[in-house]
């Protein structure tokens, strides 16, 4: 066994299997698919064209390109609002007809022309606009009939003016710069296009009108829901559209100078294939403007390939809708599936052996025994889940609740309490600070401050971004436990970076160091992480030498010691290497030593799954969460240790009457308080031997 | 080679033979907490298997065989020389006990005395039932005691029998075998009913044509144990639940074996007779407590469960103790004078429940 159990260590050591979940979550592999079709195409044509991709061809491809991937752009941005505009390529050959005849018949100046066409197309996306979004009617059909009439309408022009256009020569050195100059040698229409990529790209993934545009074709019903304007949002959408197909139009016929009957026929079909085949859904919601780039060199290398090899006008275009069939294909497949397939490769157990552990029969210092039996209880039934508790000056209780809410129980007899302050999230770990101000680690929303004055104030939901992290760990997502240095630094634990609050058990199924320590400086207002890699860290104390802290590893079974300043500074040793039970808070004891929580005992069957981490995997995906091997959290214990990890008492309630599972204890005026997360009653115990005026505020701050 | 491949393939997605499905407890079997809420419980330690004859109740508890008495008081009839698997009534008078050590001691009655024996390697035998002369008997493992039934289970060993002994001869004869543990045996005027404990399911066998089977119940939510007769039909003792996480191990013969290993037997993932009692037992999501409270319908290990079948051996109600209760591991039913007494080998109790006009309870 032991050489398979190398095995799978070494296994699950060098393959990172988390990181395919954590791709495969992020955004950004939308693209992933359009990018391999890309290299795919750009290969094969390579392969049978060797000068297909030579300078001149390159040259001319690449002016084509600015004008088609304007198209692109400009239906990209309507189908990400959940519409389609197949008037484009009528729009495309407005525009050309119109900026010919301005500056042909009419002679305007050129920057007239430039307004003139921009303003046609524009109008041609009003109506489009106001028909669908205004009037609501269908995209489809809507934008079908504008096409029939703008096509009509370009038609009629020719027919008045072509002869006019083809007869006159223009005389202007700006009408020729947009199709035919360069920009340090790139066309003027390449760099525009990526100028105007860019700038969509901005506007989509960072103002406001973009994620509106992204939250409408989401979902309209809860765009409109949270107040989004949703008619004005798509009606812009189809303006903006209009415009960038009439600039199309202009370079166009900026290059050629003609205008023919065929002009912009068919350039629809091919700009919603190349749009597709980026990756651009056509539900709407997802898009961007480099996945409508990727798509549109897709599909102009592939036409333009296709006309170079002598492919027939017929087949040319059986192989374009073919194209288009496979990717709306892929499209829908891939976003109904994406999900399913993160849930399903997200969870990645790694391989874990805890040392043999500790006995709990009568030779053993974890001697199982009844010392919690005599605890009195306080707020049974009228408090959900107080995870940590901590005491005032006044003796009054402090402790934190399931709906958000630090709750106040009133000494001396600890019958009435009031809701402190209503801070929401999940409220876990808990210390004063100097000023007597409440510190809260707040799952989900990071750490925050009670004033004395009931003021809520964020401290910090945020740290520094791991360099090589695949997922976002700069937000805090389950602040722990935490404890403040004399200097007024607050060092605090993340139990875990890879899942939300309430995913805690999957976090433990996978047993990988997902959590950190971070620590908050309020004197720079700064936050920076301070060891990563840690298995659910979890409880925190200062040690009594104001230059380091313990902190607990639950899923690890450990105790260690971080030192933070003096001479020791960086390191970290393992003060309990083998606890038999899974550790939580950890806080001062009036003698000096330290009170330690075991919220669960730990289990032959657990112990050797954590050493399957493809049981653990097939078991996450095969069964329910209720059905799931847990850490056996039904009996906890509270355990006294010192410094040197020595244990010096261990307190049990063998029948789990009122303590089942232990979060967190604190000492105060001779009596040990004891909280639960899923419990609902606090106890208080009775200690035969400790000092009776000690209390946690004064041996950290002095008396006050 | 096909069948391996699919085999792996369905592994791989989890479909097919490597689907972990257990059936809802629903219709009739709907639970109840019946089992629990009766104030009848006579306590009898490691109480197994329960016997009607002449009107009285029989009970075994280690190497003792104990009666009810006139005042619900236990009293010892006989002991015996090995740990007893079970009872069963042979003619008007008689006791066969059958023992650890695979010999069968009839107590009573016109046979009293005598010793049989199936087999010299049939020494795990879960049930009888004689009729005519003829005593059947269930084996249920060719490799496994009767007490290590979990072990048979994890193994996915098959290779329980049937047998038959004349009683006036002590001929004996194999009848069948390749059981997956049978655990109950029945006769109806069609032939003998067993209830294949792994394959969650009751048979019928042809005692002239053994080898032909019938399925009458399949997919039961837990494991079928004893079978006894009652006036409208049958009473079946389910001794286990079903869960996922069991039958997800199941399909794990890496953590099964290793777990067998090098894990306690108290401390295996495995249907148990009463679970909860060290915080060694494995946890399984749902039974975390909160608020101070185990939820009835925790994912358990052990549970309570009496099936009442009809004539045709289909479901009509339950009678159930759920993951909180404390009535668990019910490993024999039998209904005497109009009142059902369970055998709750896993809380050491038996308890008596008047019986109801069928389907009412639900």
């Amino acid at each position: 066994m032991a050489l398979t159990d190398t095995l799978t260590r070494w296994r699950y050591r060098l393959v990172p299997d988390h990181l395919v979940g954590e791709v495969l979550s992020k955004r950004w592999i939308d693209n992933a698919i359009p990018l391999l079709i890309l290299l795919a195409v750009v290969c094969a044509f390579s392969f049978a064209m060797p000068d297909f991709f030579g300078p001149s061809s390159i040259s001319d491809l690449t002016r084509q390109w600015g004008e088609f991937s304007l198209l692109v752009l400009a239906l990209m941005i309507v189908m990400v609002a959940g519409g389609i505009d197949l008037s484009i390529g009528s729009t495309f050959a407005l525009g050309n007809i119109v900026a010919l005849a301005l500056i042909a018949v009419a002679g305007w100046p050129m920057w007239a022309v430039v307004l003139g066409t921009l303003a046609c197309g524009a109008a041609v996306g009003l109506v489009n606009g106001l028909l669908v979004g205004y009037l609501r009617l269908r995209a489809f059909l809507t934008t079908l009939v504008t096409l029939i009439i703008v096509r009509a309408v370009v038609d009629m022009l020719l027919l008045n003016y072509s002869v006019a256009i083809a007869s006159t020569f223009i005389d202007s050195d700006s009408w020729y710069y947009p199709g035919e100059g360069s920009v340090f040698g790139v066309p003027f229409s390449v760099v525009l296009t990526i100028i105007l990529a860019i700038i969509i790209h901005l506007v989509f993934s960072r103002s406001r009108i973009g994620w509106q545009v992204l939250a409408t074709g989401g979902s309209r019903r809860s765009a409109h829901n949270v107040g989004i304007p949703v008619r004005r949002v798509v009606c812009a959408t189809y303006v903006v559209s209009g415009v960038l197909a009439a600039l199309s139009g202009l370079l166009f016929a900026s290059r050629l100078g003609g205008a023919g009957a065929d002009t912009g026929v068919g350039l629809e079909i091919m700009a919603l294939t190349a749009a597709v085949l980026g990756g651009n859904s056509l539900g709407g919601g997802r898009g961007s403007a480099a996945k409508a780039i990727i798509g549109s060199i897709t599909a102009m290398i592939m036409v333009n390939g296709l006309i170079r090899m002598g492919v027939p006008a017929g087949a040319n275009s059986l192989m374009l809708g073919l194209v288009l069939f496979t990717a709306v294909a892929i499209d829908v497949r891939w976003i109904k599936n994406l999900h399913k397939v993160v849930s399903k490769v997200y969870v990645s157990p790694a391989y874990a052996s805890l040392p043999k552990p500790p006995g709990t029969d009568s030779y053993s210092p974890y001697a199982v025994n009844d010392k919690l039996a005599p605890v009195t209880l306080i707020g049974l039934g009228e408090i959900d889940g107080p995870e940590d508790i901590i005491l005032d000056d006044d003796d009054n209780i402090y402790t934190g609740n399931r709906t958000g809410d630090v709750i106040r129980f009133f000494a001396p007899d600890y019958k009435q309490h009031e809701v402190y302050a209503h801070v929401g999230g999940r409220p876990l770990g808990l210390a004063f600070d100097k000023n007597g101000d409440l510190l809260v680690c707040i799952g989900g929303m990071g750490l925050y401050r009670v004033t004395k004055d009931r003021e809520i104030e964020k401290l910090t939901d945020e740290t520094n971004r791991s360099w090589l992290s695949v997922i976002d760990d700069s937000r805090l997502r389950l602040a722990d436990d935490l404890d403040v240095a004399l200097d007024g630094r607050v060092f605090f634990s993340e139990a875990t970076v890879r899942y939300e609050m309430h995913e805690w058990p999957v976090d433990g199924l996978e047993s990988r160091g997902n959590g950190r320590i971070i620590c908050y400086d309020p004197s720079s207002k700064s936050t920076h992480t301070v060891l990563r890699n840690l298995k659910f860290p979890n409880g925190i104390c200062m040690a009594h030498d104001g230059q380091s802290f313990f902190f607990a590893e639950t899923w690890a079974c450990t105790v260690s010691r971080y030192w933070f300043d003096g001479p020791k500074k960086g390191t970290v040793e393992t003060v309990i290497p083998d606890l038999p039970g899974y550790p939580d808070n950890i806080n001062r004891a009036s003698d000096g030593t330290f009170w330690l929580a075991l919220v669960g005992i730990r289990t032959p069957s657990l112990d050797l799954a954590l050493k399957m981490p493809g049981f653990r995997r097939r078991m996450a995906r095969r069964i329910a969460p209720d059905e799931w091997l847990y850490p056996n959290i039904n009996t906890g214990c509270i355990v006294r240790f010192d410094a040197t990890g020595t244990i010096l008492d261990v307190m049990w309630d063998r029948g789990g009457e009122n303590h089942p599972m232990i979060t967190s204890m604190r000492e105060h005026k001779g009596y040990l308080y004891i909280g639960g997360i899923l419990n609902n009653r606090i106890g208080k115990l009775k200690l035969k031997s400790a000092d009776k005026s000690w209390t946690g505020l004064a041996s950290y701050w002095g008396q006050s | 080679m096909i069948g391996a491949i699919m085999n792996a393939i369905d592994n791989f997605f989890g479909r097919g033979e490597s689907a972990v499905t257990v059936p809802p407890l629903d219709g009739a079997l709907k639970p109840n907490r019946i089992l629990d809420d009766t104030d009848k419980r006579y306590p009898l330690e490691d109480v197994d298997c329960l016997a009607e004859s002449g009107r009285k109740l029989f009970a075994t508890s280690g190497r003792t065989v104990c009666v009810l008495g006139p005042k619900d008081r236990w009293t010892s009839l006989c002991k015996v020389d090995a740990d007893i698997t079970c009872i069963a009534p042979i003619g008007k008078e008689g006791l066969g006990i059958a023992l650890a050590s695979g010999d069968i001691v009839v107590h009573g009655g016109a046979e009293d005395g005598k010793r049989f024996r199936a087999a010299p390697d049939v020494n795990c035998i879960t049930a009888m039932i004689e009729k005519d002369g003829v005593l059947y008997l269930a084996n249920g493992s060719a490799s496994n005691a009767s007490e290590d039934w979990q072990r048979d289970l994890l193994q996915r060993n098959a290779s329980g029998s049937i047998w038959r002994i004349g009683l006036s001869n002590g001929r004996s004869e194999l009848l069948t075998d390749g059981l997956a543990w049978p655990a109950g045996i029945a006769i109806d005027e069609k032939g003998l009913v067993v209830s294949e404990s792994w394959k969650h399911r009751l048979i019928r066998l042809d005692p002239f044509e053994p080898k032909h089977t019938e399925t009458l119940y399949h997919d039961l939510p837990a494991y079928p144990g004893r079978l006894s007769a009652s006036p409208k039909g049958w009473w079946l003792a389910a001794f286990a639940p079903r869960s996922q996480l069991v039958e997800f191990v199941l399909r794990e013969p890496g953590y099964c074996a290793r777990m067998l290993e090098d894990i306690p037997k108290d401390y295996w993932v495995s249907p148990k007779l009463q679970s909860g009692r060290s915080f060694y037992e494995p946890l399984q999501g749902g039974g975390v407590k909160h608020l101070g409270q185990l939820k009835p319908w925790a994912p358990t290990m052990s549970a309570g469960l009496c099936v009442e079948l009809d004539g045709n051996f289909q479901p009509v109600s339950g009678l159930h103790s759920r993951a909180d209760g404390v009535t668990h591991g019910i490993t024999s039913v039998v209904e005497l004078n109009g009142t059902v007494y369970a055998a709750s080998r896993g809380h050491g109790v038996v308890v008596r429940v008047p019986v109801e006009p069928a389907g009412s309870r639900s």
